[in-house]
Parts: structure tokens; C-alpha cells; sequence
């Protein structure tokens, strides 16, 4: 064999084992993206449905009570973890406001650490990088685009996605379709227009800009409609769907009466011309700043009887929604917790705002309140029981506005009188809670579930639990020692599963304790 | 070890001065039947008196606030998603140097949703500086202002206040207007209209028995699934497995939370009006 001929052989070799399993080679492709394998978690939903429902079992409700501590990492930061690592080659890549960790999924320690230069703007969490190819990609808080080699954290390029100085800011993992980095910024605190961002991958030229509202300054209409969650896509219908936020002013609707098209909305965007096909509106003329940002989940499944592409969301404004994400139809609406800012819910299936219930200057009585009867925390949806799980939080606020808050931002002030947390199981089919897990006091974990009937989230005291799916009986239980504000996730190492969760700023790893390199005998 | 006492003192001292310092100079507490104040923090008025800030302090403060404190607070300190108004703040108000807002900066307020901050000393500093700046800037604005007034909450009508709470509102099954004598001496404006609404540090009584028959009984002090903590007669913490016992939580202000989903907003300010009788 020559030494061309051997090089050549060697280069197919590795392509081939990189595309079985990565091994070594950083390559994450569109295929990985849309079939990530077993032992990987590439994106921030782990794949592109947001379900957060993994295949993994070889953790079971017989068998979690077991679990014992791999490792855990200490960001050693303020605040708590709000990311969800992505894992790609046995690294697991993950963030906190200002930075980037790289660390070895099988022992925890640091490979690197990637700290952002000071920026002014809000710290308020971030949400993870993203990754293609041997690119990862994190939005700074002061809303910036970097691209990073992944093997040493490099800023290969930075480019602006949003004006800063003018209010906004950012904590959004974005979502890769394609040669599609999607990206977007929150900025509800001044009247700016909300927009989804696609761009290049390779250079960090913007490929197309999809706005939620009008210019800056049209009479009557709304300004907002901020994207800042990570979306999620269907590879067949070639659609991207993103919940929009609130309109601005925030708490003042008088001076945008109507509807406010295309805040507090579900939107449905072709990736490739960035072309808006069809919107759903959960909370029409918002003003309590009930964004519909919370994870749009898709699913196919039966519905009355016959084979739907469905789309689910948990919304802010308290009302659990299931439309047909082909066309946006609406299939179910019902509240899955006390709500009291409605007349009805119109036949199209959005709820019917009460004007009463606006914000006035001696105060409004409203439920949910601001924080909403659930938020970005992620919710898990469970193909084989039908539930959808939900981080619930019942609550009550007063909301008040008067004319000398003006019509810029905020534009009032709202104050939060009671709450609590409760995991709520709903029925897909008709929106009815089938069981409901008292968690204490507003709980800011989000939920995983897994195919062999366990449910992972987190309760207000910063207890980590895992409950039986079926009952929503606790089978399992560790306090993390901070307060949780991520979303659990899974994956296989050498052969074995791994559940990760985060409790304050410290990373936990999980394992059965026969699979644990702890009960290894060190080698000779 | 000295200054860490001190902190320790005046963030037991806290819920006090909040709670019952009528006016802006910081002092020892008053009795709750003192004579209300003319000037009350939240419209304009004398500005409060406090340690003079360096530009650079003031500045340094603004970054600071804007990265860790104005999602809640708001950009100008007045109010954002969830944070409460910072320039109607009592205890801003009451802050010479410092020795009121640090502790909450550096404990949070965890009842509250209020994370703690572990910041260098004088980070901390530099957002007292901004936090005063900002009161004193919208105490001594011109024309109406921003936020809740008490003058804003004056629509109901006590009279009607009065057979709602005697009638529908079921409150006398719990108070009177005696038992609740003073509480608007006490207590004014938004802080009496949520207090009224829902008092959140009602204290919880447990009562607790253990499975060889032995009962305890007093305050709550922690709850979750599994474990359940009170004070016992000693005033010592004392916590026990929730499957080891038998327990009984008795939430005084569980009504409140049921009479919500029945207020009318009508009915909510009728009886404000009639809570601001009761003085």
C-alpha cells in the first residue's frame, strides 16, 4: 500500500468512525442534530422536538432510588446554572452568564473555560452553546453571536445581533437548522422590535431577519415580540417554531389597541427564506407580560383518533394549548391552574382578554402572576402515557398602570402577592390535569421524562426528585444545596447512563452505583 | 469578626425597620401607635439624608445595577419584572451608609424570590451609591410620578368595605375590627393593600408526632416533601423524616389565598378603604 493510498484509507476510517459514534473527531453534522445517538446530547432540547423525552433505561423507577454522585462541577460564580450542557464526544459544553465551560463528561474536570470581556447589560442567565461541525456558538449577554472552536474555546468570530445600548440583551442557546444559526434577544424594558436572526454559520453574515412587530414609532401598534428561547423544527414540514414575547409598553395596552399581531405568539418560520407561515396567538393585546417564549413541543400522535403533527405549549398565561403544526389550527385550550383575566376562550382557541383586567391605577387582582403559571423551564412531554409535565406555578398578583408611567417600557408596576409550585401531568388529549406533585414554593427546575417511566425536575427547595411518570409518585430524592434553574438531561457514557442535573452553580452527574468509575478498581 | 456581628445584628434588626420606621431618619423603632408621619417615602418630599457618593461610585453602581438588579428592579431602581420599586423603599430611605441595604444585597430575601449577591465590598458600596442616587433623583421630581401613590389606592368605598368584610368576604370568621385595631397606623398604602390581601410572614404553627406518641408543637420553620422543621419550646431548631411522624400544618393565612380566587377588584378596594379605618 502506498502512503497515499494508506493516508486515504485512514481519512475514510475516520470519517466513518466519527459519523458512528464521534469518537475523537468533531463533527457535528445536521444528522446528528436531527438523530442525535444515544451518546449524545448535541442541542438544548437534546434533539429538535423539545420534548426532552429520552430513550434511554437502564435507569428504571426500580432502580433510581440508587443513584449516587459521579462527579460534580463548581462554576464557583453567583447565581445559578440556567444552561443545559450540550454533550458532543464525551465533552459536556455548558455556560453561565460571562462564561464557557469545556469539561470531561467521564471525570468532571475543566478543559477549558472561556471568560467574556465585562459588558453592561443584564445578567440574567444563559441558556447554553450551541454546536455544528467543530463550531460552538453563545450568544453574550450583551447580545453578540460567537463562534468558537470547540477543542479550546477560541473566538474565531464576533458579530452584534442586537444594539446593547438601546435595552437589549440576550440568554438564548440558539437553535442550528441547517446552515441556519437562529438567534434572537430580549429587550421588553424599552420599545424595541422583536426579531429572529438567521445566520451564516462559517462567516457570521446574517442570512435573514424576521421581524415581530412594526417600525419603531407606527401609531397605534405594538413594539416587542422578543425571541429568546430556543426553538424548536421539523425536518419534514422544513419549519422552525419560536414563542414570541410581550408587546411594549409592557403594562400599558391603551396606546396599542388590538390584537398586537405577532407577540405573545407561536410562530411557525420557513428557515431557508425566514418567511413567517402561520402564527398562533396565545395571549392576544397582552398586558401583564405573559410572553409565550415557553418551549413550543412537538409531537406525532393520535388525536381523536386519527394521526396528528402536533404542537404543545404550557404557556405563561396559564392556558395549555395543542394546535396542528401544519396549518396552526387550534385543537385544545384549557387553563392548568387558577386564571382569572378572560371573558372565554374565542372559537379560534384563543382566550378572550378581559379589558377589566388591564392594569389600572388603583391595582388589579390577576392570576398567574408576572413569573406566570409556568416560564422558560422547560416541560417534558411522555409519548407512551400521553402527559405532558409542567412546572406549574398558581399564583397572585396586583398589576397597576396609570398615565405617569407613560408609554415607554415597563409603563407600570405590578406586585406579586402569593405562589407556589406544583408539577402538573396534562392529558394531551383534552388539556385535563391527570395527576398534579405539590413542589413547595416556586419551583425553577424544568422536567425530563424517560422511556422507562421516570419524570426528573426539581422542587422549590432545591431538592432534586424523580417521580413516576404513570402517578407522579416520588421515587427519588437529593437536596442539590441551591436553587435549581435548569432543565434535566440524560445520556449514555461508556455504556451507561448518566443523568445530569444542576442545583445553585454546581453541576451533579448521576449513575447507578455498579456502572460508577468510583466502585472501579484503579488498573495496575 | 466584629463587622461580621454587626451585619448579623442589623439583618435581624431589618424586618423592623422596614416595617415600622415612619419616617426617614434611621432610629430605634417605634411603638406601632405613634403618630403617622405628614411626608411618607413615595412622593415627593424632603430627600433622605445619606453619605455623600463619588461620581465614580454612583457610576460604577449603574453597571453593577444594570447587570445584577434591573431585571427585577428595574433600570432606574423604580420597579421591573417581579422586583419592587427601590426609590419607594423604607428602608433605602432609612440607609445612611450602607448598613441597611448591604445585608439585603449579600442575604437576599429568599421569602421574597430575592437571591443573595456575594459581591466584593465595594461593589456593594457602589450600588448603595446608585440605589440613593436613584431615590433622590425621583423624590425630588416635579409633576406626577411613577409608581404607586397611596393616593392612587383611594377608590373604594369603606362603607361597603366594611358589610363586604363583616358579610361575603367571611373575613370575621378569623378577625374583627378590634383585633385588627392599629394596623393602619402601622402599616399605609401598598404595603396595608398587600398585607391585607395576603400577609406573607404569617408564621405557620406544626404540630408533630412522633411515632413513639411524643408531641411537639410550634412555629415551622422548614417544609418540603421529606423533611419537617419548627422550633420547639427551647426556641432550639428541631426537624424530623416526614415518614418518621405524624404531622399537622396550621396555615393562619390559608383564607387569603382562597379569598382570591373570589375578589372582585371592587370588592378588594371597599375594603381597603375600610382596612385604612382601622387605625
Amino acid at each position: 500500500m502506498s502512503w497515499t493510498r494508506a493516508a486515504q484509507f485512514l481519512t475514510v476510517l475516520a470519517g466513518s468512525v466519527a459519523f458512528a459514534g464521534f469518537s475523537g473527531a468533531q463533527n457535528v453534522t445536521n444528522e446528528i442534530l436531527k438523530h442525535p445517538p444515544r451518546d449524545s446530547w448535541p442541542g438544548f432540547h437534546g434533539d429538535y422536538s423539545g420534548r426532552r423525552h429520552s430513550a434511554l433505561t437502564e435507569v428504571t423507577p426500580e432502580n433510581v432510588a440508587n443513584l449516587t454522585v459521579a462527579w460534580a462541577f463548581q462554576t464557583q460564580q453567583n447565581g445559578s446554572v440556567k444552561s443545559t450542557p450540550i454533550l458532543v464526544d464525551g465533552i459536556l459544553y455548558f455556560t453561565m452568564p460571562d462564561n464557557v465551560w469545556a469539561v470531561d463528561a467521564r471525570s468532571g474536570h475543566q478543559i477549558w473555560h472561556y471568560t467574556a470581556p465585562p459588558n453592561k447589560a443584564f445578567h440574567i442567565g444563559q441558556r447554553g452553546v450551541s454546536i455544528l461541525k467543530d463550531k460552538l456558538y453563545y450568544m453574550s449577554s450583551d447580545a453578540h453571536l460567537l463562534a468558537m472552536n470547540a477543542k479550546d474555546g477560541k473566538i474565531l468570530w464576533d458579530v452584534v445581533v442586537a444594539d446593547s445600548d438601546k435595552g437589549q440583551w440576550a440568554t438564548m442557546s440558539p437553535l442550528i437548522v441547517g446552515n441556519h444559526v437562529l438567534v434572537g434577544a430580549s429587550g421588553d424594558f424599552d420599545n424595541l422590535q422583536g426579531f429572529l436572526r438567521s445566520i451564516d454559520p462559517d462567516t457570521g453574515a446574517t442570512q435573514w431577519t424576521w421581524l415581530s412587530t412594526p417600525p419603531i414609532g407606527t401609531p397605534n401598534s405594538a413594539t416587542g415580540g422578543d425571541i429568546w428561547m430556543t426553538g424548536t423544527y421539523d425536518p419534514d414540514l422544513n419549519l422552525v417554531y419560536f414563542g414570541t414575547g410581550n408587546p411594549t409598553p409592557t403594562l400599558n395596552g391603551k396606546v396599542r389597541p388590538g390584537d398586537n399581531a405577532n407577540t405573545c405568539s407561536i410562530v411557525a418560520i420557513n428557515p431557508d427564506t425566514g418567511k413567517l407561515v402561520w402564527a398562533f396567538q396565545p395571549s392576544p393585546h397582552d398586558t401583564h407580560d405573559w410572553d409565550a417564549a415557553e418551549v413550543p413541543v412537538l409531537a406525532d400522535a393520535t388525536f381523536k383518533g386519527a394521526p396528528r403533527k402536533l404542537l404543545m405549549q404550557a404557556s405563561r398565561n396559564g392556558y395549555f394549548f395543542v394546535l396542528d403544526r401544519t396549518n396552526g389550527k387550534n385543537l385544545v385550550t384549557n387553563n392548568f391552574g387558577p386564571v382569572n383575566w378572560t371573558t372565554g376562550i374565542a372559537p379560534d382557541g384563543r382566550p378572550i382578554p378581559n379589558p377589566a383586567k388591564e392594569p389600572a391605577p388603583d391595582g388589579r387582582l390577576i392570576a398567574p402572576d408576572e413569573g406566570g403559571l409556568t416560564n422558560f423551564r422547560s416541560p417534558s412531554f411522555d409519548p407512551k402515557t400521553g402527559l405532558f409535565i409542567v412546572s406549574a406555578s398558581p399564583s397572585y398578583s396586583l398589576y397597576f398602570s396609570k398615565p405617569a408611567d407613560g408609554a415607554y417600557g415597563w409603563a407600570g408596576a405590578d406586585y406579586s402577592l402569593w405562589g407556589k409550585g406544583v408539577l402538573e401531568a396534562i392529558d394531551y388529549n383534552t388539556g385535563k390535569i391527570r395527576w398534579s406533585h405539590e413542589l413547595g414554593t416556586r419551583a425553577g427546575s424544568g422536567v425530563m421524562t424517560t422511556d422507562s417511566g421516570l419524570t426528573f425536575t426539581g422542587d422549590g427547595e432545591g431538592n432534586f426528585l424523580a417521580l413516576d411518570t404513570a402517578t407522579g409518585v416520588t421515587l427519588w430524592h437529593a437536596g442539590s444545596g441551591g436553587q435549581i434553574g435548569s432543565t434535566p438531561m440524560t445520556y449514555e457514557l461508556d455504556g451507561h447512563q448518566v443523568v445530569l442535573l444542576s442545583g445553585g452553580s454546581v453541576i451533579y452527574t448521576w449513575v447507578l452505583p455498579s456502572t460508577s468509575t468510583s466502585s472501579m478498581k484503579p488498573s495496575k | 469578626m466584629i463587622f461580621d456581628r454587626k451585619l448579623k445584628v442589623l439583618a435581624a434588626c431589618l424586618p423592623t425597620f422596614v416595617l415600622l420606621l415612619p419616617h426617614s431618619e434611621a432610629q430605634a423603632p417605634r411603638p406601632p401607635e405613634g403618630p403617622r408621619p405628614v411626608v411618607t417615602v413615595g412622593s415627593q418630599g424632603p430627600t433622605p439624608v445619606h453619605t455623600a457618593y463619588t461620581k465614580a461610585q454612583i457610576d460604577a453602581g449603574g453597571t453593577l445595577f444594570l447587570q445584577n438588579c434591573a431585571f427585577c428592579h428595574g433600570k432606574e431602581a423604580g420597579g421591573g419584572e417581579s422586583g419592587p420599586d427601590l426609590t419607594r423603599s423604607k428602608l433605602v430611605a432609612s440607609d445612611k451608609d450602607g448598613e441597611a441595604i448591604s445585608p439585603v444585597i449579600r442575604n437576599g430575601r429568599a421569602e421574597k424570590g430575592m437571591p443573595k449577591f456575594n459581591l466584593p465590598d465595594g461593589d456593594v458600596t457602589s450600588l448603595v451609591a446608585f440605589i440613593h442616587t436613584q431615590q433622590d433623583k425621583a423624590m425630588s421630581q416635579t409633576g406626577n410620578r411613577k409608581g404607586v401613590d397611596e393616593a392612587d389606592l383611594q377608590t373604594g368605598d369603606a362603607a361597603a368595605g366594611k358589610r363586604y368584610f363583616e358579610g361575603e368576604g367571611g373575613c370575621t370568621k378569623c378577625h374583627t375590627s378590634t383585633s385588627l385595631k392599629g394596623v393602619a397606623s402601622r402599616f399605609s398604602g401598598l404595603q396595608l393593600e398587600m398585607r391585607m390581601l395576603y400577609p406573607r410572614d404569617a408564621v405557620k404553627k406544626v404540630s408533630v408526632k412522633t411515632a413513639s406518641g411524643q408531641t411537639f408543637n410550634g412555629p415551622l420553620v422548614y417544609q418540603d416533601e421529606f423533611t419537617i422543621g419548627m422550633k420547639n419550646d427551647a426556641g432550639i431548631y428541631q426537624s424530623w423524616p416526614v415518614r418518621a411522624i405524624t404531622f399537622q400544618v396550621d396555615n393562619p393565612v390559608e383564607e387569603h389565598v382562597t379569598a382570591m380566587s373570589k375578589y372582585t377588584d371592587d370588592a378588594i378596594h371597599n375594603m381597603f378603604a375600610y382596612i385604612q379605618t382601622l387605625k
